[in-house]
């Protein structure tokens, strides 16, 4: 019993790190727009299919990881070129149509492309096998997943933090006006911050395929999570996104020991139990 | 005058936004039936003191009473329910409605309370309807009735905002510097018109137009940094050494 | 006031459209586009008079229809207590969700709303042997009607069927216009412009938009009980994000600026969906497309298109008669 759960605590983890990695990209994407990105889950998906495509192909996993998160960037750049940007004025109903119309599209072409059955690959040779730790056993994979999700993560912080992009981005997410008047080019951001946001859910998408696979309607599972992800984390809290995810994951995992089928709407229920408790998230501000 | 016959009064109140202390352990009190301006320097907390009394804003400490009893823990509707009308420093009329649709919704919340109807149609509630216009006429804006406010000019929506406060029936006006951004005509007009009404309620006004505050005012409190430093008639304010430092730096 | 045009006036005019519309296109079609307008006129009341962008509103209309699917084939309910249960059900799973939904900030609201919806159709999705699960819910049946003085009515004919599908929109479209012209509509519209103003006035906004959001969840229960009796079957896409996104889309394709905006943009949309269906498996595509070309290019939706050719043709005219 033991074993099952902490080999489920492993995977809620790893299967968590996705999921903040994902939201952490929505949420940047949220603070810089202020609307939420409903083509987040198909990017996400897209990262995932170019994976596949790319393994499949013959390349090797670290180039693949590199194309999901570099394709799904440029389909978002020219996504929010083509529309987003245009529709900034007015009211953000159109914006979020339009998203919700690319998400629509994007998901066809995937089933166009590659159908509606689900695919998978298997990790690199120096990526299978599993950790014996004793009390369970870690797949490599597992491992490693967490290990480039978090350094992922690290490496945006760093950019966020401590660059000068990334103070642009945290002005414009801030005070969009204002950092207007001091002269930085907001528009130019928020493509910026909108390829980098649906990079990391294309990269998320790379990482979950040798774990999950990929199916054609991961997209849509995933936006859902992410929603709850951020709600959970906080709206405000770009960081929140991240220990949410992660707490997320693990209700999901770990609750699948006890009630497989009842694990996806525990999700929401903590969703819920976090509005009526603590409604603006465990790390929001009122 | 004891605390007792404050119609609306704020004591010992603070207010922090996180460190920043805007407002600290202010006691102020507004007597009934006359017309009170607040004055001091950008900054001094004015505004934040109206959000305090109107509820939009939470009290960090202290307490809220209107006519005497304790209201620090309300709503911002339901104040208004209790008498508080309150208009804007920004306007904040509704663009998009009509001069009547906009003065109607005020009228119509005060006669009716907290129950919204969902059945019978606006238009045919005629007492509201010819309250609304009469109220509108009052302030020379008659012409207006079926126009939206979006296209008039900003001092005849400054105009249309009084009308609506007017129409809650409040027992108490704030008025966030109802000439602000207006014409010496327009100015003219307002100040004239608030005197008027100053008899039936009890009025507190943030202004920082001089001879507005000093000509209808009966009495005034000057605030600056958070606290208050002066609180009198127009004769005795303008003797004040305090008054003076707070303004000019001397 | 503004004289508006009377109820009655309104309501004429939908009741001729629903009257003529049998006899211009077959008429199970015309039966899903009647549906479909309540579907998308209780969206309308949320989108364009509340304010309120709801993206979850399938989650009701499946609520409706697996209830009264569910109800029709179990037991011998009769048909008005079938959909009257059906509005009540919805009417409750609105409530509990935009309790939870309304008091937060707009962008929350959108994907709380989103996030509610995938929660019911999961739910929809694990409870087989209540909905069907993935396969829907089979085999529903259209109970007959006893009117006292007329008899049996057998709603298996389809003409049948269409009546009340249509005299039930035309009851929705007035139940709803009036309502848009209360007070309670005004403050909708006045909480949309300026939410803190509408509050410190006196007005519970929250109420208001609860109770907005609770009948536009009874409307869409109601839409979704008539169409799992449509085609017997309530399929589990119908309560997915898919169709959340399609009752946004009607309102917006219609035009948001009138009543009868819902109306078009359903009959749009079903054209649509029949025309393109039967061409390619993955229209969906096409509709995507579709929503992004409105979007950039036609944000007033019909409306605003009629509006277009109207004064280009009535322009033309003033040129040709000029001296």
């Amino acid at each position: 019993m033991i074993s099952l759960l902490a080999a489920q605590l492993l995977n809620g983890l790893a299967i968590g790190m996705i999921y903040a990695l994902t939201a952490f990209g929505l949420s940047i994407i949220k603070g810089l727009l202020n609307v939420p990105n409903f083509a987040h889950g198909a990017f996400y998906a897209l990262g995932a299919y170019v994976c596949y495509a790319a393994m499949h192909a013959g390349m090797p996993f670290a180039l693949a990881l590199a194309l999901s998160f570099i394709a799904p960037a440029v389909v978002g750049t020219i996504v929010e070129k083509l529309g987003v940007a245009r529709l900034m004025n007015g009211p953000y109903l159109y914006q979020l149509l339009f998203l919700f119309g690319t998400a629509l599209i994007l998901e066809q072409l995937i089933i166009i492309v590659w159908g509606t059955v689900g695919l998978s690959v298997t990790p690199p040779e120096w990526l299978q096998g599993a950790f014996d730790l004793g009390f369970t056993y870690l797949p490599k994979y597992l491992a490693f997943n967490g290990l480039m999700a978090a350094l992922t993560i690290a490496a945006v912080w760093l950019l966020i933090e401590r660059t000068r992009l990334g103070s642009q981005i945290r002005a414009g997410i801030d005070k969009r006006e204002m950092a207007q008047c001091l002269g930085i080019d907001v528009s130019r951001l928020i493509t910026a911050g909108f390829a980098l946001g649906t990079g990391l859910a294309g990269l998320s998408g790379g990482l979950v395929v040798p774990l999950l696979g990929a199916n054609s309607t991961m997209g849509a599972e995933m936006l859902s999570i992410a929603f709850v992800v951020l709600v959970i984390g906080g709206l405000g809290s770009l960081y929140g996104a991240l220990a949410a995810g992660i707490l997320v994951g693990v209700i999901q995992s770990v609750s699948s020991v006890f009630a497989p089928s009842a694990s996806t709407v525990l999700i929401y229920v903590a969703m819920v139990a976090t509005l009526m408790i603590r409604p603006q998230g465990l790390f929001g501000e009122r | 005058m004891t605390a007792n016959t404050y119609a609306f009064e704020a004591r010992n109140v603070t207010k922090k936004f996180g460190a920043n202390v805007v407002i600290e352990d202010l006691s102020i009190g507004f007597e009934p039936g006359m017309l009170h301006s607040i004055l001091g320097p950008n900054g001094a907390g004015k505004t934040t003191l109206f959000n305090l009394l109107t509820r939009d804003l939470p009290v960090t400490s202290g307490e809220i009473l209107l006519k005497g009893d304790t209201v620090t823990k309300l709503k911002p509707h339901q104040i208004a329910r209790r008498g508080v009308g309150r208009s804007y420093q920004i306007s904040s009329v509704y663009l998009d409605l009509t001069f009547q649709e906009n003065v109607w919704l005020a009228a119509y919340r005060a006669a009716h309370g907290g129950r919204i109807g969902w059945w019978r149609r606006v238009e045919h509630y005629d007492a509201l309807r010819a309250q609304a216009s009469q109220l509108l006429s009052k302030l020379g804006l008659e012409q207006y009735e079926h126009t939206l406010a979006r296209s008039v000019s900003y001092g005849d929506q400054r105009l249309l905002e009084i009308a609506v406060t007017l129409a809650t029936r409040p027992e108490i006006l704030l008025l966030d510097e109802p000439t602000a951004g207006l014409s010496q005509r327009e100015t003219e007009r307002v100040k004239t018109f608030i005197a008027s009404i100053k008899t039936e309620y009890t009025i507190v006004m943030i202004e920082h137009k001089m001879n507005v505050v000093m000509e209808i005012s009966d009495r005034i409190h000057v605030m600056n940094r958070g606290a208050l430093i002066a609180a009198g008639t127009a004769a005795e304010i303008s003797q004040n050494q305090a008054v003076h430092a707070a303004y000019f730096g001397l | 006031m503004q004289r508006k045009p009377s109820t009655y006036l309104m309501s004429a005019v939908a009741a001729v459209l629903a009257l003529i519309a049998p006899f211009c296109m077959p008429i199970n079609i015309a039966t899903e586009i009647v549906i479909f307008s309540i579907f998308a006129l209780a969206t309308y009341l949320l989108i364009s008079v509340a304010g309120l962008y709801s993206f979850g509103q399938a989650a009701f209309f499946g609520v409706g229809g697996y209830i009264a699917g569910y109800l029709y084939i179990n037991t011998d309910v009769p048909l008005f207590v079938g959909l009257l249960l059906a509005a009540l059900g919805s009417a409750v799973a609105a409530l509990v969700v935009g309790m939870m939904s309304i008091k937060r900030i707009g962008i929350y609201f959108m994907m709380l709303t989103f996030a509610f919806n995938q929660m019911i159709f999961y739910l929809a999705y694990s409870w087989h042997s209540v909905t069907g699960g993935e396969d829907g819910l089979g085999g529903i049946r259209r109970p007959d009607i006893t009117v006292p003085g007329v008899g049996k009515i057998d709603l298996s004919n389809h003409v049948n069927f269409y009546v009340l599908c249509a005299v039930l929109f035309v009851v929705v479209f007035a139940g709803l216009y009036q309502m848009m012209r209360s007070p309670l509509g005004l403050v909708l519209s006045a909480a949309k412009q300026n939410m803190r103003r509408t509050d410190s006035l006196g007005f519970s906004v929250y109420r208001a938009q609860l109770l907005a959001f609770v009948v536009a969840g009874a409307a869409s229960g109601v839409a979704g009980a008539l169409f799992a009796m449509l085609y017997r079957i309530m399929p589990i896409d119908a309560i997915s994000w898919h169709s959340s996104g399609t009752a946004v889309f009607m309102v917006i394709i219609g035009g948001m600026s009138s009543i009868f905006g819902p109306v078009i943009g359903a009959a749009i949309f079903i054209w649509l969906q029949g025309f393109f269906s039967l061409m390619w498996a993955r229209w969906p595509l096409l509709f995507g497309i579709f929503i992004i070309l409105v979007v950039l290019f036609l944000k007033g939706g019909a409306i605003e298109l009629f509006d277009r050719v109207r004064r280009l043709v009535t322009g033309a005219r003033g040129e040709r008669s000029a001296p």
